[in-house]
C-alpha cells in the first residue's frame, strides 16, 4: 500500500501528513511533526516513555499504528502548557524535584494528567498503581509520586 | 515493520468475506500483542483488518437466565470497570487488574487476550474457571465452543485463519459463590509466572456445590483442575480436602524452567497458590448468607 494523506489533530491543531500504514503514531509525532517529547525507550510498550493521550485515554504511541489514530484528539506533553504558563502538574514536578534526566518525564506527566482527570484526589497507593506502566531509571519514584499528590492538591484548590 | 494493506470493514460480514478471500490477513483489535510482533517482523501479514469499526463487538450484557455476553472487543479496562462484571464475576475483574498497566488495558481487548493464546495471559484461567464459552464466526457460520478448546499450544489457538471471535459467554453465577485469583510475578505488573483462579459455590448447609479451579502459566495452555469438582462436590471443605485439591493441581501442572523459576519451584508454588486461592474462595463463599 502506498503513502496516503492522513489527518491528525494534535494539541488542538490539525495536521495533514503523508503516512504509510506501518508507521507508528510515535514515528509520526517525532519524525513528521517534530514533537519529540514522546520518546522511543523500549519500543515494546513496557517503559511508558512513548505515552501520549488519545481521545482522553493513555496510549502507547510506540504500539499504535498512526493510521488508527486519524481524526482522534491527540495530546502530547508539548500541548500541556498554555503559552508560558506551565500546567500545575508540570510545576509540581519542578517544585518537588520529580525528575533527573527527564527522559521519562513527559510520559509521567501525561500519565498523571490522565489520572487526575479521572480521579482528582487519588491516594498515594492509587498514584503508585496508576504509574506502574511508566518506568524511571533515575529518581526512585518517591518524588514523582509526591509531585502528583502536590499537583492534585493544588488543582483541587481551584488552580487549573 | 513491513508494509501491508490496511482495511477497516464496517460490518462483520465484510470482515469475514475478506478473511475468506485472503489467507495472509490478520485481525487488529487492540494491537498491543500484534503490533509488537509485527515490529520485529515475526508476523508479516499482507493485510491488516481493523475490526474496531464493526459495530456491536464491544458490548457487555447480562441476562439472569443465561448469564453474561461480553463482546470480544471490550477493552481490558472496560472489563475491570464494568459494574455488571464487578457484581457477577469479580474473579474476572481481579484477573483483569493484573494485566500490565492502564495504557495497555485501554487498548488490549478481552478477545485478543484470549486469541493470542499466550499461556501467561491473565483472563484465560479466570474464564476457564468461570466455564466460559466462546462464540466464533467463520466462513461456515457460527459455532460456540468451551473456552478450553481454543488453546492448543504456546501462542497457538484452534482458530482457523478466517475465524473471528465475537463474544465470550459466561453462565450466571450460583448464589453463594466465593472466588480468588492469585498470581506470582516478578513485579506487580509483569506477566504472570504462575496464576490460580478458583471459584467455590456452597449450598445453604455450607457444602460445596461447585468447585472450579484453573491454572495459568503452568503449562503451554491454561489448565483446568477437573478433579476438583468430583473430589469436593457435596463435601464441607476443610484443610485436608483443600490440600488434596492442591496436590491434584500439582499433578496436572506442567511448568517449564525459565528465568523466572525452575519447574520444581513453580510446581511447589502451584500447591501454595492453590491452597491460598481455595482458602480465600471458601471464606468469601461462607461470608455470603445462605
Amino acid at each position: 500500500m502506498s503513502k496516503q494523506v492522513a489527518r491528525f489533530i494534535v494539541n488542538r491543531r490539525p495536521y495533514e501528513i503523508l503516512i504509510e500504514p506501518q508507521m507508528t503514531l510515535l514515528q509520526v509525532l517525532r519524525d513528521e511533526l517534530d514533537l519529540t517529547g514522546a520518546k522511543s525507550g523500549c519500543g515494546v510498550g513496557e517503559c511508558g516513555s512513548c505515552t501520549v493521550i488519545v481521545d482522553g485515554k493513555l496510549t502507547r504511541s510506540c504500539l499504535t499504528l498512526a493510521i488508527t489514530a486519524r481524526e482522534k484528539s491527540i495530546l502530547t506533553i508539548e500541548g500541556l502548557a498554555e503559552g508560558n504558563n506551565l500546567h500545575p502538574i508540570q510545576q509540581a514536578f519542578i517544585d518537588c524535584g520529580g525528575l533527573q534526566c527527564g527522559f521519562c518525564t513527559p510520559g509521567m506527566i501525561l500519565a498523571a494528567k490522565a489520572l487526575l482527570d479521572k480521579s482528582p484526589h487519588p491516594s498515594r497507593e492509587e498514584v503508585k498503581e496508576w504509574l506502574v506502566g511508566n518506568l524511571c531509571r533515575c529518581t526512585g519514584y518517591v518524588k514523582i509520586v509526591d509531585a502528583v499528590l502536590v499537583a492534585s492538591e493544588r488543582m483541587g484548590k481551584g488552580g487549573k | 515493520m513491513k508494509n501491508f494493506e490496511y482495511l477497516e470493514p464496517r460490518t462483520l460480514t465484510e470482515a469475514c468475506e475478506f478473511l475468506d478471500k485472503n489467507e495472509e490477513a490478520k485481525i487488529l483489535a487492540g494491537g498491543l500483542s500484534l503490533i509488537l510482533l509485527m515490529k520485529y517482523n515475526l508476523v508479516t501479514p499482507r493485510y491488516l483488518i481493523n475490526l474496531n469499526a464493526v459495530p456491536n463487538l464491544a458490548n457487555i450484557e447480562y441476562v439472569s437466565e443465561s448469564g453474561a455476553r461480553i463482546g470480544a472487543l471490550v477493552t481490558d479496562q472496560d472489563v475491570i470497570e464494568s459494574p455488571i462484571i464487578a457484581e457477577k464475576y469479580p474473579l474476572l475483574v481481579e484477573a483483569g487488574r493484573k494485566i500490565a498497566s492502564v495504557s495497555v488495558r485501554n487498548y488490549g481487548t478481552i478477545g485478543g487476550n484470549i486469541c493470542h493464546a499466550d499461556p501467561s495471559a491473565d483472563f484465560p484461567p479466570a474464564l476457564v474457571a468461570l466455564s466460559a464459552n466462546l462464540k466464533i464466526v467463520g466462513s461456515r457460520g457460527q459455532r460456540t465452543i468451551p473456552i478450553e478448546e481454543l488453546f492448543v499450544d504456546y501462542l497457538e489457538s484452534s482458530l482457523a485463519p478466517n475465524d473471528v471471535l465475537t463474544e465470550i459467554e459466561i453462565p450466571p453465577p450460583l448464589p453463594r459463590t466465593g472466588w480468588s485469583f492469585h498470581e506470582l510475578g516478578t513485579t506487580s505488573n509483569s506477566a504472570a509466572v504462575l496464576s490460580v483462579a478458583a471459584l467455590i459455590s456452597l449450598d445453604s448447609a455450607g457444602r460445596c456445590q461447585q468447585a472450579s479451579i484453573a491454572l495459568g502459566s503452568a503449562g503451554p495452555v491454561p489448565i483446568k483442575v477437573s478433579q476438583a469438582q468430583d473430589i469436593l462436590a457435596g463435601q464441607k471443605l476443610d484443610s485436608k480436602l483443600i490440600e488434596a485439591i492442591a496436590l491434584e493441581a500439582q499433578k496436572r501442572c506442567n511448568p517449564i524452567s525459565d528465568v523466572f523459576g525452575s519447574a520444581e519451584y513453580k510446581r511447589e508454588m502451584v500447591k501454595v497458590l492453590t491452597m491460598r486461592a481455595l482458602n480465600e474462595a471458601v471464606a468469601r463463599a461462607e461470608a455470603i448468607s445462605s
